[in-house]
């Protein structure tokens, strides 16, 4: 085991994927030698030279079309859209070619592409530049979606994306780069559609993604203080997800939360919070299923005002003892 | 600033009202004109509207209790208002009166006065209807402990506890052992503990379940009926006196008038309505009849107000027709029917019910000829209508079929005597006989 970042993680991944298939690259805005905004290519050019790690216009559209077609003509990119909101640009490329091709070709065309979206707020980038808008790659038939929460799912997440034959949006969320986790030596992947447990509970079941998972670990300690047992669950991916981990996990506490930090209208949180009601564990709900998510607004860019605007660790809390009737 | 919400006093005789039910649960809002409880007051239910809007905070009686009127029964206010001190000293007096005179009605105390239930719908999560399912929990016997009353799965499972039999180990294993269900024993053990002894000596597997009686709480309308008529029947002593009639006459008038009557109202007049104008015309002539006993006084009513006995599926109601002396039949036919219709549909209102003078008990659909019917107080008789039979009897020294009633005049033999009630009725035997007398 070695503790590293979240950043890091997913930097190794790509490179270890890089050393053994010659069909892996990545592309993106400034990734070269300045590493990508947020540093996480780091090094990468020096060791794989500009063919492999290519600098790219600023144009989404322009540069998701060509990772498009380099996938459809057998290459594997990895695609780095510098902001997850720049991802608008690029939706023609996504939703209409690469969500659809493998599908209208009978299978002949495969579109093995991983787009890379750093996303969510708390950072102090303002409206453009902090959004969560996974609900609407997760809409299209034909994408996976992807939301790892720490250093050791962003890694084997990262893994299996790369060899998946789809295409995979793979969010990153900017406060996690720099919070390490433990990651074993050896070679690992995690399969696209399996949640985890973060941690185990009987009387409240906490569906978070991304940065709400670490958010719902610390609510879970405090609440445990107050006799609360909350259980943490991770679906880890949106697309596919991992329906029977959660139906599960509600069956056995009769409670469900579900945190995510996008708007809470139209949030994929709704669409797990339908999933839950509409299945056979309906009969065990001792409550009302609830939401916790995004207020409907821009993010602003004030930071009290920007904290104030998605779920925080007392949010949750007190939406807990509301389930409880305490 | 939490406004009082008080039993209405809905006619000039009400004094007090029943709350049948709550309408509204304690935490909901309501807009001004909402129904937020019905009130039941001397045979009629009327609903209780909300004077303003707001949420109701607090309610100080429970479903069933009769309350004086004037009196504050519930508070509406600001949503998250404090109701701290509210109402405290006038429920509690009111609770302490109750435990005296009547057992209070549920076991298990309403936890801040909150009702689980709105009509027949319970609100309660999937868990606990499951839970209660599972183990035939009838769940409007649980006290929910959510939001607005809703009953989680931790109310079933204290319920389902609190309900569990106690039993000994050693009276369990010999319940199981010869078959017996101790859960059918009533213990003689400590708060009903189902002990050794009361097991020993049972028959064995005993099969036979004993089928329960229904049991109704006495209340409400049969309560109010029970009341009036014990009141009438043990104060004012009765005198019955009973005498043919021959409706022959009757019979043959009748047929002529249904197509007129029909043409005009579009009813059909019935044996009922010719005998309440020739008993409105008997009465006239015969005023001694027409009275009512008021503290010291004797009244004599200038008007003829007929009181008709209607039965409705709770009991019975005795809406009023007015001025029935004034009136010809066709408007008479016409007012039975509708104010009938209108006590079936429960629709009565204090107004339709009060101040009768004399009233009419027609018994005449079922196979009865003659009764004793109590006086309805506070008129001072009642007429009791058998049915209309043909029979063989002597009209002018010969055998002749004729279409015969009884008709029973009860009377308070306080202040009528025999003989003015013995001319009333020979009166109103005459006027029947001869229905064309109706015309003078």
């Amino acid at each position: 085991m070695k503790e590293i970042t979240y950043l890091e993680a997913i930097r190794e991944s790509m490179s270890e994927e890089m050393r053994k298939d010659e069909d892996v690259f990545i592309m993106g805005e400034d990734i070269g030698i300045y590493g990508g905004a947020f540093g996480l290519t780091n090094g990468m050019i020096e060791e794989f030279g500009p063919e492999r790690v290519r600098n790219t216009p600023i144009s989404e559209a322009a540069i998701s079309g060509c990772a498009v077609g380099a996938a459809m003509t057998g290459m594997r990119p990895i695609l780095e859209i510098q902001f997850s909101d720049f991802i608008m640009i690029a939706m023609d490329n996504i939703v209409n070619q690469a969500a659809k091709s493998r599908y209208m070709f009978g299978g002949k065309a495969q579109v093995p592409v991983v787009i890379r979206l750093p996303g969510g707020s708390g950072a102090g980038f303002a409206a453009q530049h902090s959004q969560s808008l996974e609900a609407w790659m997760a809409h299209v038939p034909g994408l996976k979606v992807v939301q790892p929460s720490n250093a050791y799912d962003a890694k084997g997440l990262m893994k299996a994306a790369i060899r998946d034959n789809n295409p995979v949006l793979f969010y990153e969320h900017k406060l996690l780069y720099n919070t390490k986790g433990e990651v074993p030596e050896e070679e690992y992947e995690i399969p696209l559609g399996q949640a985890d447990i973060k941690k185990e509970g009987s009387d409240i079941t906490i569906v978070a993604t991304a940065v709400m998972v670490n958010r719902a670990l610390e609510a879970a300690a405090e609440l445990e203080k107050e006799g609360i047992s909350v259980e943490v669950i991770d679906p880890r991916t949106l697309v596919p997800l991992d329906t029977e981990t959660i139906l599960a996990s509600v069956k056995k506490t009769s409670r469900v939360l579900v945190v995510y930090e996008a708007v809470k209208r139209g949030g994929y949180g709704a669409e797990i919070a339908s999933m839950i009601a509409e299945s056979d564990v309906f009969d065990y709900l001792d409550a009302p299923i609830r939401r916790l998510g995004g207020l409907e607004t821009p993010i602003p860019y004030n930071p009290v005002l920007e904290k104030a605007a998605v779920p925080q660790v007392e949010d949750i809390v007190e939406e807990c003892k509301k389930l409880m009737n305490k | 600033m939490a406004s009082e919400v008080v039993m209405p006093k809905l006619g000039a005789t009400m004094e007090e009202g029943t709350i049948v039910s709550w309408l509204v649960q304690v935490g909901e809002e309501v807009e001004e004109g909402d129904p937020i409880a019905e009130i039941q007051t001397d045979k009629i239910v009327m609903e209780l509207e909300a004077e303003a809007d707001g949420v109701l905070l607090k309610t100080l009686h429970d479903a069933g209790a009769t309350v004086k009127v004037h009196e504050v029964v519930a508070y509406l206010g600001e949503e998250g208002e404090s109701v701290e001190g509210l109402g405290n000293d006038l429920s509690n007096l009111a609770e302490a009166a109750e435990d005296e005179t009547e057992q209070p009605m549920a076991e298990t105390p309403a936890q801040n006065g909150q009702q689980t239930r709105t009509g027949e719908k319970i609100r309660r999560t999937p868990a606990a209807r499951k839970l209660a399912e599972d183990n035939h929990v009838d769940l409007s016997e649980v006290t929910g402990s959510g939001p607005l009353g809703r009953i989680h799965k931790a109310d079933v499972e204290s319920f389902m506890e609190a309900n569990e039999k106690r039993v000994t180990p050693l009276a369990k294993k010999i319940a199981n052992d010869q078959g017996i269900d101790y859960k059918e024993i009533d213990g003689t053990g400590m708060r009903g503990k189902v002990v050794k002894n009361d097991v020993i000596g049972r028959p064995v597997a005993q099969q036979e379940v004993a089928r329960e009686a229904k049991r109704v709480p006495f209340k409400g309308m049969r309560k109010v009926i029970a009341d009036r008529i014990s009141e009438s029947a043990y104060t004012a002593p009765h005198v019955t006196l009973t005498s043919e009639i021959d409706m022959t006459e009757c019979v043959t008038l009748r047929g002529k008038l249904l197509p007129v009557i029909e043409k005009v109202e579009g009813m059909r007049v019935s044996y009922n309505d010719i005998l309440l104008k020739a008993t409105a015309f008997a009465l006239k002539q015969n005023p001694a009849l027409n009275v009512s006993l008021e503290g010291d006084e004797i009244v004599y009513h200038p008007e003829v107000h007929i009181g008709m006995a209607v039965a409705v599926p709770e009991g019975l109601v005795v809406p009023v027709l007015r001025n029935v002396d004034e009136k010809g039949l066709a408007t008479i036919t016409r007012e039975t029917k509708t104010i009938g219709q209108k006590a079936r549909d429960g629709k009565l209102t204090m107004d339709d019910m009060q101040g009768s003078t004399f009233s009419v008990s027609n018994l005449g659909m079922y196979a009865v000829d003659g009764f004793t019917p109590i006086i309805n107080s506070p008129n001072s008789a009642i007429l009791g209508v058998g049915r209309i039979q043909k029979k063989s009897v002597v009209v002018n020294d010969e055998l002749a079929i004729r279409s015969m009633m009884t008709l029973s005049l009860s009377f308070d033999h306080r202040i009528i005597d025999g003989a003015p009630a013995a001319a009333f009725l020979t009166e109103l035997k005459e006027v029947l006989e001869n229905p064309f007398k109706l015309m003078i």
